[in-house]
């Protein structure tokens, strides 16, 4: 463990009990209460925030964010640049962790276990919950040796041939290069180098993949490419993806989060609710372009 | 304020502003700025001059210096302006064969003349194989327990192999040092010829290269035979660092027709001396008298200055380097990581973190003679390494060069994009498992520029030296660690001390070209695997 | 609310694995901390055997403290010895003197034609081939002091040195540290933020104007930084004076000597360092340790000239940055 990784700390306030939770959850202004009971009926509830805050140094960066996202579905994060959405995104594999300055309180669930508690090594979660970021990172490795990157240093059983093959094809990406393996994931396209990065992080074959703006940087044919793939994985894994892309939101997920300024969840739903009849207006303001 | 000392005629448009003030002062800043290189150059035209006796050439020797080199290698280098390609290939197998060169001295000097070749098969027995058998082994296999492995050969190795010297140099004995040398060195360069040539450059069959080297290591045995001062553990010494080198890059430029005309350069040099060393021979023109030759380089320091010579200085100078590079590296490198993704930056050990971040960038400002005071109570004096001894200097030194060596390092490691470090920790790597794969494969290059450029200071450094009581002029080369030596810029500052002309204008500049000769090599070999990174980067 | 167990194990391979990464970490640390070790070594190692801190009589035990600041002699060898160091200091300013009057105008030219006149192409090839000024080891600009520069000087009508003396030391050093001057003044002229240049230009001002009258008043705390840190290099500075400049430590009693000084031979707290080191370095006598107390103030100069100098640098990069 590394000096980095202790000195971010958990408040056990208001976690401890859950009846105070449950107080908090009906307090805020969200709509997450009856909704996502209904959501939580058709599959279990895989990631789970309770009243969470992020501060970097003495800037907040998300105000007592509560949600539950269900386990095998896609679920958006939308709202303006700056408003907490990736933010979250990285508290749940806790990757914030790596910025010295940020601190995070409140409870955050995965699959009931909280993640900030003190028996969790940051580094056993993230091989739980992967992650594909704004900008395709590629290893300046081989096609190859990025896939197998996880499963390397996870020491992982298994025969390594076989398992990237499948993360490959996984990620649709096995027929455009199943002929170059050895070729550097540099020289691939920028789509292509996306779908590698998804790949990479499916071949450990996490429980939760989290995306932070995956197709940002990329054209819209590669973006289609992209949005397909994440479709089609939400078969096998709880994706959850933070856009600023309103439609991409709408065309691919299931539930929708929507952040506004000063790291607030204002509402949280079915996308299909959110999108044609939300419950604030501050929330239609924001869908409908008027602000933001 | 925005208008000059101009005057305005009537009835032009806007007028006129006098430039002359700034043209003046754009000319005297430009001036200045060449001012000082000039001087060196000066400088260095007279130590050249001296050293190579060239009062003492005819004109007409002028004449032939000017035709056989001066002239095809400035109607090289204005085609290297126009063909870039032409010059960066030139510079690589220039580079390549200085290096080699110096490489080879390294060898030659640290493992036959110090060491020697059973001291040397003890010690690669128990340390360097060890690790290089770690190294490749973690290359092919994520084992977390490698590196830690290979720190315990770094501690434990040496200290295994000087508690068995005695049984394991015997059985060195056994094989003879050609058979030591061949097992240690030819192999391994087998090794590495195949995985460069095959897996990195990528221009050939790994195989075929491995084979050569073996193959031409081999050829090579009865034509060194054939010379008297090229024993075989020589001639592999300089087959590993010279001829492999050398033979890769050679292979990988030729494989592109488009690089051919850059071998133009080394050859215009190489037959520019031949031709300069034979026709005025020919021809019974006077060349000049160098005092920087042959013996020069290989002779023992002499009151008599046509007898003196740098050997055990030179000698003396390249072990404590050796030494030197290998301490910096490893703790610069160490604490490069730590400052980098190891430390916190905020919070009770943030400030320790910025203690030690302020304490190395000020460790940087103190004169080197300081470092020498430290040397003489610690090293000398309080731990009783001995005064004047390569252990000593080379603490010392290291010391000295540990803060530049940490800083560069920790350029090169913050120039990794994070986007890796977060796809790395993103995959739930640990830190060492993110170091090791992923910084440090970026970092490496240029680590090692920054290490060289430093060495290069390190090298010329005299106050130190002459605080721990390195000898002004010794006789014979250390025989170890422990044994007392000299160094290049010692002896040349003795020298520098007598009163005669010949030694002023002779022997000391001999001694000072010797000594930028090396300078230039490690330069130019950090410079081109800078440009090589900066290239590589884009 | 979905509270069921976690399936899955957070909690990783603490055993092993974190102890692995304890040990990473350690070593890391230890690498980090040689550098504080060598501080405080460099403090201990000096303070102890001028204050005599670890037995054994100190340097100011066998010598007063108002004879080392105040006495305007320095004759460590000749019988009576007498340790003063104001004639080192002397020495030691008058070498810096001369570098820094060298140095300090050219380095600041030479940052600004780097930063405003010169084409990217002639920066390219100059910068490199300032850097080598600074890499010559010091060893050989003494050489060139003493054998070539002298000799050189010594022709000029008017001017009469003797072979060593403190005019060609310093002004082979001034040589050698104006890349330390212009490297650190272009970096914070390169900081000052064109739009303070076309604020100025859109008034009319020529490029003279906005060079000196804009850029270089900017740009003040980073010169002046520069020129702090080059006047410490020239303090600290050992083997030209050594090789070049001589031994005799002089204090000067009048406006004529002080003058003369520069064409005479001069010793200065280096050199006396090396004098000493050269004739005993075995312990246990006084000139011994007059060694580590003159050590002591070289590095208590340069270490407050260093973090003055650090502290300017640091203006300008809050200005800018």
């Amino acid at each position: 463990m590394s000096q980095n990784e202790n000195t971010t700390t958990t408040t056990d306030e208001g976690g401890t009990d859950p009846q105070t939770d449950d107080e908090k959850l009906i307090s805020t202004d969200v709509t997450t209460g009856e909704e996502s009971a209904r959501a939580a009926a058709t599959s279990r509830t895989m990631v789970e925030a309770r009243g969470v805050d992020v501060y970097y140094g003495d800037l907040q960066a998300l105000d007592d964010v509560s949600l539950e996202i269900p386990e095998g579905k896609v679920t958006a994060m939308i709202g303006p640049s700056g408003c907490g959405k990736s933010t979250f995104l990285r508290c749940i594999n806790r990757m914030n962790d790596l910025v010295d300055s940020a601190r995070v309180e409140g409870d955050l669930l995965l699959k009931g276990k909280n993640v900030y508690d003190d028996d969790v090594d940051p580094v056993a979660l993230r091989r739980q919950v992967g992650m594909v970021f704004q900008e395709p990172n590629p290893f300046p490795k081989s096609i190859y040796d990025n896939v197998a990157y996880g499963r390397r240093i996870q020491g992982l059983e298994g025969d390594m041939d076989e398992e990237v093959e499948k993360a490959l094809r996984r990620a649709a990406l096995w027929d455009e290069v199943n002929d170059q393996l050895d070729k550097s994931g540099l020289d691939l396209s920028g789509g292509q180098q996306q779908r590698l990065c998804i790949a990479r992080a499916i071949a450990v074959d996490p429980e939760v993949i989290l995306m932070d703006e995956p197709a940002s940087a990329l054209d819209p044919i590669a973006t289609s490419k992209i949005e397909d793939l994440i479709e089609e994985l939400a078969e096998d894994y709880t994706v959850v993806i933070v856009t600023h892309n309103m439609q991409q939101a709408a065309r691919i997920s299931d539930q929708t989060a929507v952040f506004l300024t000063g790291g607030e969840l204002v509402e949280f739903d079915d996308t299909q609710k959110i999108f044609e009849n939300p419950e604030h207006d501050r929330v239609e303001d924001y869908i409908t372009g008027k602000f933001g | 304020m925005a208008t000059e000392t101009g005057t305005t005629t009537e009835g032009a448009a806007f007028g006129k502003i006098s430039r002359l003030r700034g043209i003046v002062f754009e000319y005297l800043t430009l001036a200045a700025s060449v001012f000082g290189i000039a001087s060196l150059g000066v400088l260095l035209g007279y130590v050249f001059w001296d050293a190579f006796g060239l009062q003492a050439a005819d004109p007409l020797w002028y004449a032939a210096f000017a035709v056989t080199l001066v002239l095809p290698l400035t109607g090289f280098a204005l085609y290297g302006r126009r063909n870039a390609l032409a010059g960066e290939v030139a510079l690589e197998l220039f580079s390549t064969v200085m290096a080699g060169v110096l490489g080879g001295f390294a060898l030659v000097v640290v493992l036959e003349v110090i060491a020697g070749s059973d001291v040397w098969s003890a010690y690669f027995a128990t340390v360097a194989g060890p690790l290089a058998g770690l190294f490749v082994y973690g290359r092919r296999n994520e084992a977390n327990w490698v590196g830690l492995a290979g720190l315990g050969a770094l501690v434990v190795g040496p200290v295994v192999g000087t508690v068995a010297l005695d049984p394991l140099t015997r059985v060195g004995e056994l094989l003879g040092g050609p058979g030591i040398y061949f097992l240690s060195l030819v192999l391994p360069a087998a090794a590495i010829a195949r995985y460069v040539v095959g897996d990195v450059l990528e221009f050939g069959s790994g195989d075929y290269a491995a084979l050569a080297t073996v193959v031409v290591a081999l050829v090579g045995v009865p034509v060194a035979d054939q010379f008297a001062a090229v024993t075989r553990p020589i001639w592999l010494m300089f087959h590993v660092a010279l001829v492999v080198p050398f033979g890769i890059v050679a292979a990988k430029n030729l494989a592109d027709r488009d690089r051919w005309i850059g071998f133009a350069g080394p050859l215009i040099l190489a037959g520019g001396v031949a031709l300069l060393v034979t026709l005025p021979e020919v021809f019974g023109i006077a060349g000049p008298e160098p005092w920087f030759d042959w013996q020069y380089v290989t002779a023992n320091p002499s009151r008599f200055a046509d007898q003196a010579g740098l050997y055990p200085a030179i000698i003396g100078s390249i072990f404590m380097i050796v030494l030197v590079a290998l301490l910096t590296l490893m703790l610069g490198v160490g604490a490069a990581l730590y400052l980098e993704e190891y430390a916190p930056s905020s919070g009770p050990l943030g400030a320790v973190t910025r203690f030690i971040r302020i304490n190395i960038s000020n460790l940087a400002g103190v004169p080197s003679v300081v470092y020498g005071l430290l040397g003489l109570a610690v090293f000398a004096n309080t731990l009783r390494l001995g005064f004047g001894t390569v252990i000593t200097a080379a603490f010392t030194l290291s010391l000295l060069i540990l803060p530049i060596v940490i800083i560069s390092a920790r350029e090169a490691i913050q120039s990794v994009p994070d986007s890796l470090r977060d796809a790395s920790y993103g995959m739930g790597a640990t830190r060492w498992q993110t170091v090791r794969n992923v910084i440090m494969p970026r970092a490496i290059p240029g680590i090692l520029t920054g290490t060289i450029l430093a060495l290069g200071r390190a090298i010329g450094e005299t106050a130190p030296l002459i605080m721990i009581g390195v000898a002004t002029t010794k006789f014979s080369p250390p025989g170890g660690l422990f044994g007392k030596m000299t160094a290049m810029p010692m002896q040349i500052y003795t020298w520098a001390g007598f009163p005669s002309q010949e030694f002023q204008h002779g022997v000391v500049a001999a001694g000072v070209v010797t000594l930028l000769v090396v300078l230039l090599t490690m330069n130019s070999i950090a410079i081109l695997m800078r440009n090589k990174f900066e290239q590589s980067d884009i | 609310m979905s509270n069921e167990p976690a399936d899955m194990d957070l909690t990783g391979d603490r055993g092993s694995q974190t102890v692995r990464e304890g040990i990473y970490h350690l070593v890391f640390f230890i690498c980090a901390a040689v550098s504080v070790l060598t501080t405080i070594g460099i403090v201990l190692s000096l303070a102890g055997p001028a204050f005599g801190l670890f037995g054994g009589s100190g340097f100011f035990q066998d010598v007063s403290l108002s004879e080392f600041l105040l006495s305007t002699d320095f004759s460590p060898a000749i019988k009576p010895t007498v340790f003063g160091v104001l004639p080192l200091v002397f020495g030691t300013l008058l070498i810096t003197v001369g570098a820094a009057a060298v140095a300090l105008p050219f380095g600041l030219l030479t940052a600004i034609y780097l930063s405003e006149y010169a084409s990217s192409r002639r920066r390219a090839v100059l910068k490199p081939l300032l850097e080598v000024l600074a890499g010559v080891p010091t060893v050989v600009y003494g050489y060139f002091a003493l054998v070539y520069v002298t000799p050189i000087l010594d022709a000029v009508p008017g001017i009469e040195l003797g072979t060593f003396n403190a005019l060609s030391a310093s002004l082979v050093m001034g040589i050698m540290i104006i890349p330390m001057v212009s490297s650190i003044s272009e970096d914070s002229m390169s900081a000052v933020p064109d739009s303070l240049r076309n604020a100025s230009y859109g008034l009319g001002s020529t490029k003279f104007d906005v060079s000196t009258g804009v850029v270089v008043p900017s740009a003040a705390s980073g010169i002046a930084s520069s020129f702090i840190l080059a006047i410490s290099r020239a303090v600290g500075e050992t083997m030209i004076v050594v090789v070049a400049a001589g031994q005799t430590a002089r204090f000067p009693g009048s406006a004529t000597e002080l003058l003369n000084s520069f064409f005479q031979s001069t010793q200065t707290m280096t050199s006396a360092i090396v004098q000493l080191g050269l004739s005993d370095l075995a312990g246990g006598t006084t000139a011994y340790r007059a060694l580590f107390a003159i050590g002591l103030v070289l590095f208590v100069m340069t270490l407050v000239l260093n973090l003055v100098s650090d502290v300017l640098v640091r203006r300008y990069q809050e200005d800018y940055e």
